[in-house]
């Protein structure tokens, strides 16, 4: 399968996503190293879409043509004292690895998003230790790797190690 | 001259190790004790908080933050208080991991007394919090002491967080310090 990066696109989730939302939210293979549980049914779709992805502060579909196959969310901190660090996360559709896909809507996305959320100073990534496939687009992108934070959390009841990466704003590229 | 010098090094090592260290709790009446070490500026320069000017703002933060909290343990120099440590907790899927920190008056700085501190909480915190795998500590980069005492204590040094902690108003980078219980017990 031969994927054009120049059509994808970052937007706002829509009801009318469930379908599609559905082909890889309710697919193991994604979900694995997210805190989400894979989701069973269209109905959980239009839940999870309606009561996370709407309101969420910053999540986005990645497209293809218009046509969902994965999500970039980045969740800035709440509290007074936290509110210049955010956490980033991204999954995308199986059938669509391999392809820099995910890649090309971080890169879309981390500058967008500092604009969106001036107060935010640091942007990180967890990211599970044996989670390569991630680890390779965070490094892609820029984010600098600080270290392993050695049975740092559970997920999916398993103790993780996590590389936490970081992006600065003031990693960005200075405007011209 | 020389070897006078160093037997005077040797004898006062050897009265610092000998020191009557031990941790209990902090409680209301230990106020003036701990006013000593939270007004002076130089232990608070790496602390979120500013010195603490009375001692009515002194006795609130023992009664609602050091009394309920789940691991808070006053350093005592024959049975007085001369600093602090404590262990936070976390819930959920972050339960596994408690957080360190440690605070000492400044009279007492330099004689080993927080890497002993350090090591008495490690010896009970993984038997007294059986979830517990992961103690881990955030220090200022320039915090150069600090790092020394997690260091002396077996702690592992995995990275440095840019920008982590916003501290008075300035953002920071912090080294990040673990101990695993598996570490502890191997």
């Amino acid at each position: 399968m031969e994927v054009d990066l120049s059509k994808i696109t970052l937007r706002p989730f829509k009801l009318e996503d469930a379908d599609d939302f559905l082909l890889f939210a309710g697919d193991d293979q994604v979900t694995n190293y997210l805190r989400w549980q894979t989701l069973s049914s269209k109905q959980e779709a239009l839940d999870h879409i309606k009561d996370v992805c709407i309101p969420h502060p910053w999540r986005r579909s990645i497209c293809i043509d218009n046509c969902s196959i994965g999500f970039i969310s980045i969740f800035p901190f709440s509290g007074e004292e936290d509110r210049f660090k955010a956490n980033i996360g991204f999954g995308v559709a199986v059938k669509y690895w391999g392809h820099g896909i995910a890649t090309k809507a971080v890169k879309m996305a981390v500058p967008q998003f500092f604009v969106d959320f001036p107060d935010v100073v640091r942007l990180e990534a967890f990211i599970d230790a044996q989670n390569l496939g991630s680890q390779r687009v965070v490094e892609k992108t820029g984010f600098q790797k600080e270290g392993m934070l050695r049975k740092y959390a559970y997920m999916k009841g398993k103790l993780r190690d996590m590389f936490i990466y970081s992006f600065l704003s003031t990693d960005l590229p200075a405007n011209p | 001259m020389e070897v006078i010098s160093v037997v005077q090094l040797d004898q006062t090592k050897a009265k610092d190790e000998c020191l009557n260290l031990s941790l209990r709790p902090l409680q209301v009446s230990d106020v003036d004790d701990f006013m000593v070490w939270a007004s002076d500026e130089k232990v608070t320069r790496f602390c979120t908080w500013e010195p603490y000017t009375n001692k009515e703002d002194g006795l609130n933060y023992i009664k609602n933050t050091v009394v309920p909290h789940p691991w808070f343990r006053a350093i005592c120099v024959d049975d007085r208080p001369v600093g602090a440590i404590s262990v936070s907790a976390n819930s959920g899927n972050d339960k596994c991991r408690g957080e360190l920190g440690y605070v000492l008056a400044s009279k007492y700085w330099g004689k080993g007394i927080v890497t002993r501190a350090v090591k008495m909480v490690v010896d009970t915190i993984f038997v007294e919090w059986p979830h517990l795998e992961r103690l881990e500590a955030l220090v200022d980069v320039e915090n150069v002491g600090s790092q020394r005492v997690l260091e002396k204590a077996g702690f592992q040094r995995e990275g440095v967080l840019r920008k982590y902690f916003i501290l008075k108003g300035r953002s920071r980078d912090m080294v990040m310090f673990s101990l695993l219980s598996t570490d502890y017990h191997s």
